[in-house]
């Protein structure tokens, strides 16, 4: 996608303020930032934006209310991805927000944005319908999952490759990320599938679901 | 808790020291009218006596009639205003009576924590009023003060009869000397209530008996007097103490709650200020400084430098402001120089403020790290209090450690020049600082008329 159109929700003005400017510098359209849950639905009904970025704590409680919004988006605009961007990591918030669908979703901590290029790729990953889970929410999967066995398992390399699928990594961008060739990365793929007991699934959102299905189960 | 104190006779532990040999009975019995407890009880009486009928007859004037016209339909409400006023009488006559034991008989009672307001409507106020244990048994005590007064009044009156006996065959050859031939009415001898006098002397021999009808009196009358007085320690301890122990155990249970409460609280102010701010800057910083390792590009000549310094600029600016930001919370959470010691911490905060402050510190012993802690930050509220609401030209602080019934208090005075009118029933920040304080024991009370100046003390346990 060359262009998104994006709604920004943060109540902080300075993150507001600086995410406009990082994404209309480069080249993207920010329709609405506004900085509360209400003004956020009513924003992307207005605009139907491709992607909208949702801080998870805004007032006027200050606890939740970014995630029901995002829950409300996933639910009444399909069209719209929805990137979940917060200071801290709720494993079971990531739950709640794939809840059976990854497509179109995003977790990830505010502190990614300090990698400017992966924070756009993941926005555009969420945009196109991919999803984007923070490596943090991944690695808490990892930790507290109960197939710690069948992890073992795997090489280290192969959990390296685990890892970026379950944060919602097409192949083309696990090979980036590792610097190994895509041939490569089907290989460990096929492999990881072979010893976890997975079914093959076809596409990368179907795959997200069965990786984190595994880790969460 | 005795106030019996060493070298007295009838000292239950046994000979005064220095007595070579165990005390008899009989100079028990001949010797009790000179022992110093005689005399302090004795002298107790009679403060006692005028205190115990006032006290009493003040309460019973504002009770009375307040029950009566609450019973009424229509009174109610006055009726139960005046129940509470005699209740806050009978609370400061208790702790007139505490002192007087404690100075008099040595007598230590620990005093009730005081009345804790209670937030909220006006009847629920009444209520926490009217339910104030302590000021309801400070209320049994003035008015079972009546009787013990009366006992003591006659026990002051075995004195004074017994001393009056005594002097008769001294004055009498001076002022009944008979003249040859007439004969001399009977003189009667001082007798005490409730007795009528059934002694008389016609002659210096008859004053003679009444002499030792007097010694008698004076030999009655320390036992009396103890006796009375007695009575009188076990009302006080039992009705102006404390408190029972179940009391007890609900307050503090009280004050637990508040305490967790209040810690709880400030941890989820702490984050919130470090999510709100702090962490909001380093992501903006870290956000800005993302895009000017873009602008300035891998390596080569950057493509745009005029950005990247812009936002080097932003980041470094987002930095100090982190910093501040970072330092001032520390603060908040414990100030550093609190180990210094309150008068250093207290001089630090006065330097910051924005109106002149002067600070008088005199604290020759330190408090515990909390008690100082509570009293900075009482001390931080009220200076904030004073700058932002009073309109105050200047501002006085002064910390000083008092004796208070034989235990050391830590007092801090804020008082300022502004407009008054400060209420801790106003839901300001009076009423937590008055939690805070209350969970140690401490007490806080406000002087602040309309038009001022204002005045709170603050008074703090050497340790919590």
């Amino acid at each position: 996608m060359d262009t998104m159109r994006v709604v920004i929700a943060e109540d902080a003005a300075l993150l507001r303020e600086g995410l406009t400017r990082l994404l209309e510098e480069r080249g993207h359209e920010v329709c609405a930032a506004v900085s509360d849950a209400g003004a956020l639905l009513a924003a992307v009904a207005e605009h139907k934006p491709d992607v909208a970025v949702v801080d998870i704590r805004m007032p006027p409680t200050h606890t939740d209310e970014g995630l029901r919004a995002a829950l409300r988006l996933r639910q009444d605009h399909s069209g719209t991805g929805v990137l979940v961007f917060s200071q801290y990591i709720e494993t079971r918030y990531a739950a709640r927000l794939l809840a059976g669908n990854a497509a179109g979703v995003g977790y990830l901590l505010k502190e990614r944005v300090a990698d400017v290029a992966d924070f756009v790729a993941a926005l555009t990953r969420v945009a196109d319908g991919g999803t984007a889970l923070d490596p943090e929410v991944v690695s808490q999967l990892f930790r507290a999952s109960r197939h710690a066995d069948g992890l073992a398992t795997l090489t280290r390399r192969e959990r390296d490759v685990l890892g970026l699928m379950a944060e919602g990594r097409s192949n083309a961008g696990i090979s980036a990320a590792l610097v190994i060739s895509g041939g490569a990365v089907e290989k460990h793929v096929a492999s990881i599938f072979g010893k976890l007991g997975l079914p093959p699934s076809e596409g990368d959102n179907r795959r997200v679901l069965a990786v984190l299905r595994y880790l969460g189960g | 808790m005795s106030g019996t104190a060493p070298g007295d006779f009838a000292s239950p532990h046994g000979p005064a020291p220095g007595a070579d040999a165990p005390v008899t009975l009989a100079e028990r019995v001949l010797l009790a009218p000179f022992t110093p407890r005689a005399r302090r009880e004795g002298l107790y009486c009679l403060v006692s006596v005028p205190l115990g009928i006032a006290g009493c007859w003040a309460v019973a004037w504002v009770l009375g009639p307040s029950l009566l016209v609450s019973a009424s339909v229509l009174g109610t409400v006055v009726g139960l205003l005046g129940v509470v006023v005699a209740l806050r009488l009978a609370r400061r006559l208790g702790a007139l009576y505490r002192w007087v034991a404690a100075r008099m008989l040595g007598e230590q009672i620990t005093a009730p924590p005081p009345f804790r307001r209670a937030a909220g409507s006006i009847i629920v106020r009444l209520d926490a009023r009217l339910r104030d244990g302590a000021g309801w048994r400070a209320i049994g005590y003035t008015l079972l003060k009546l009787p013990l007064a009366v006992g003591q009044y006659l026990a002051l009156a075995f004195w004074a009869c017994g001393l009056a006996d005594m002097s008769y065959p001294v004055w009498w050859p001076l002022f009944r000397s008979p003249s040859p031939g007439a004969t001399l009415s009977a003189v009667s001898a001082a007798t005490p209530p409730p007795f009528g006098s059934f002694v008389h002397a016609t002659s210096w021999a008859g004053s003679l008996l009444v002499a030792i009808f007097g010694a008698a009196l004076l030999l009655i009358a320390p036992w009396l007097t103890r006796g009375v007085v007695t009575a009188d320690r076990w009302l006080a301890r039992s009705l102006l103490s404390a408190g029972t122990l179940t009391q007890r155990v609900r307050d503090l249970e009280q004050a637990r709650a508040r305490v967790v409460d209040d810690s709880v609280a400030l941890l989820r102010q702490v984050e919130r200020d470090l999510h709100d701010g702090a962490q909001v800057r380093l992501a903006a910083m870290a956000m800005n400084l993302g895009m000017a390792k873009e602008k300035l590009g891998a390596d080569g000549q950057p493509p745009d430098v005029r950005r990247a310094r812009e936002l080097v600029d932003a980041a470094h600016l987002g930095a100090k402001e982190a910093l501040v930001e970072l330092r001032e919370l520390v603060r908040g959470i414990h100030p550093p120089v609190l180990e210094v010691g309150l008068a250093e911490a207290l001089a630090t905060l006065a330097a910051g403020s924005a109106i002149p402050v002067q600070v008088r510190a005199e604290l020759p012993v330190r408090p515990t790290p909390a008690i100082e802690t509570i009293a900075y930050f009482c001390a931080a509220e009220l200076l904030a209090n004073a700058t932002k609401h009073s309109g105050a030209n200047k501002v006085d602080i002064s910390a000083e450690i008092i004796d208070c019934e034989r235990t050391s208090l830590l007092r801090l005075l804020v008082c300022d020049d502004g407009t008054g009118g400060a209420d801790p029933a106003g839901g300001s920040g009076l009423a937590g600082l008055e939690r805070r304080v209350g969970t140690v024991d401490g007490r806080l009370s406000v002087s602040s008329p309309a038009g001022g100046p204002t005045q709170i003390t603050i008074e703090l346990p050497m340790k919590a």
